[in-house]
């Protein structure tokens, strides 16, 4: 109550004061009773204080789980641990490029483009297509796992050798799938790479330089 | 997991994640029955050697379904769940016959799968359910069966309409069948009346032209962005006919 009145008196104080009246305005959250100029500091200061009151009631049984409630876990990616807390309805997506993986991208974010593509313990997937938590306790990998740029895997310098990349966008995922697709099948046909990156969509290269870039990479990866 | 994306007013506050409930995947077929656990994926459809076996419907489908890494992560409950009318999963289930297992607060349930998808996004299951298995019978050794999904491109396209059919022989006889379509009505559905045609008789390119007319007959599509209705309908003649007869290894006229 005390409060209160000191900040009405303060309101009355800083009536010329335009940017302190502002904060002053937020604080009370009392915009009506600041247009009524009459107003008595008794009155006005009950008021406030009803209204204070109402809203804590409200506010009581929510305490103690506020929506969006946080949930703490952990996972790793590309070999370091990573301990995080998010709300449950964050997608994995949301989650790592938050978490500055932002080689992750986000192209549609309704598992229609690929290029979120990561792997989940080894196993390619859409990280638009899962829920952050559901990563708890997971191996993931981006495609800064498979290789770095001091470090190129086989795949990532036949992207280049063959021009498998225009704007890059698709890039990160397009390389995700292919190591995925290689895991799986060493020796794929042309055929095999078509349906192993159907899920990958590429706007700049026609596909045709992208093939040819994971055939040769596994002909590469072969010969080592 | 789109619609929770799409979802920012907040109405989902609880998620529940079942994914690693182990008791809820896994594929068995023993004594005449298929389970399919509801975390089973589209990818484990694709490469079970069993089901590869008792149910090769399934993997035609599972090809044909999305791109791998949606497979990998997709599952067999889900696409039930979610109740669109083009799910692609569906119209197999249907042509197999399968039913829906489901647990909840009141106890366990099984409800048939054309009865459990009760229109358009809509299904019949309660809150606090959830789906556990998907079982069906085993079609045996000598079925024949076909799968058609006829969409805009080859890999993560929605499906225009889709087709199956299961057809139990005896000899040249057909003892039972299980026609269904997808993205024709509100649900996928199952063609019962052509169903009926079929059981008991031979497969003659006539019988085929008729259960093809009565599989278009209880169609009701909608025009949209990927195809006309009159061309929908027209596919649910065309597709059904196509199917029985490639499955009955009747030549025909590769233009019908």
């Amino acid at each position: 109550m005390l409060r209160m009145a000191a900040a009405i008196k303060k309101k009355a104080k800083a009536k010329k004061n335009v940017p302190l009246k502002k904060k002053i305005v937020r604080k009370s959250a009392t915009k009506k009773s600041l247009a009524k100029k009459k107003v008595s500091k008794k009155s006005a200061a009950k008021k406030i204080s009803r209204r204070k009151s109402t809203v804590k009631a409200k506010r009581k049984p929510t305490t103690s789980h506020t929506f969006p409630r946080k949930y703490a876990f952990a996972f790793s990616v590309n070999g370091d641990r990573v301990e995080t807390e998010s709300p449950a309805h964050t997608s994995l997506l949301y989650l790592l490029r938050d978490l500055g993986f932002t080689e992750v991208k986000n192209g549609c974010e309704a598992g229609d483009c690929g290029a979120c593509t990561i792997l989940l313990d080894g196993v390619a997937m859409n990280a638009c297509c899962a829920l952050g938590i559901q990563a708890d306790g997971r191996d993931l990998t981006t495609v800064k796992g498979i290789g770095t740029v001091e470090n190129l895997h086989p795949i990532q310098e036949k992207f280049i050798e063959h021009g498998g990349i225009q704007c890059g966008f698709c890039t990160p995922g397009m390389i995700v799938a292919a190591k995925a697709l290689l895991d799986d099948n060493p020796t794929p046909s042309r055929e095999e790479i078509k349906i192993g990156i159907a899920g990958n969509l590429c706007r700049c290269t026609g596909y045709v330089k992208i093939i040819d870039a994971i055939e040769a990479a596994a002909i590469e990866l072969a010969s080592r | 997991m789109p619609d929770l994306r799409h979802d920012h007013s907040g109405k989902i506050q609880i998620v529940i994640d079942l994914m690693r409930i182990k008791t809820l995947g896994g594929i068995s077929a023993s004594g005449g029955t298929v389970k399919l656990g509801a975390l089973v994926t589209v990818t484990d459809l694709l490469e079970n050697k069993k089901l590869a076996r008792e149910a090769p419907i399934l993997r035609d489908m599972a090809v044909k379904f999305a791109g791998p890494i949606i497979r990998n992560r997709a599952t067999v409950a889900g696409n039930i769940i979610d109740g669109g009318p083009a799910a692609d999963i569906v119209p197999p289930l249907l042509a197999l016959k399968a039913s829906v297992k489901m647990t909840g607060p009141k106890g366990r349930r099984t409800v048939s799968l054309d009865k459990f998808l009760t229109g358009y996004r809509q299904t019949a299951i309660k809150v606090g359910e959830i789906i556990t298995e998907i079982v069906f019978p085993s079609p045996g050794k000598n079925h024949l069966h076909g799968y058609y999904k006829l969409a805009r491109r080859n890999a993560m396209a929605i499906t225009v309409v889709g087709a199956a059919i299961v057809l139990k022989m005896k000899g040249k006889t057909c003892q039972d069948a299980g026609i269904s379509l997808g993205s024709v009505a509100p649900t996928p559905i199952r063609c019962y009346e052509a169903e009926k045609l079929l059981i008991g008789n031979k497969i003659t390119p006539d019988l085929a032209q008729n259960v093809a007319e009565a599989c278009a007959a209880v169609a009701t599509p909608i025009d949209d962005i990927r195809a006309s209705g009159e061309y929908r309908k027209l596919m649910c003649e065309v597709l059904p006919r196509r199917l029985i007869c490639q499955a009955a290894g009747i030549s025909i006229d590769p233009t019908s």
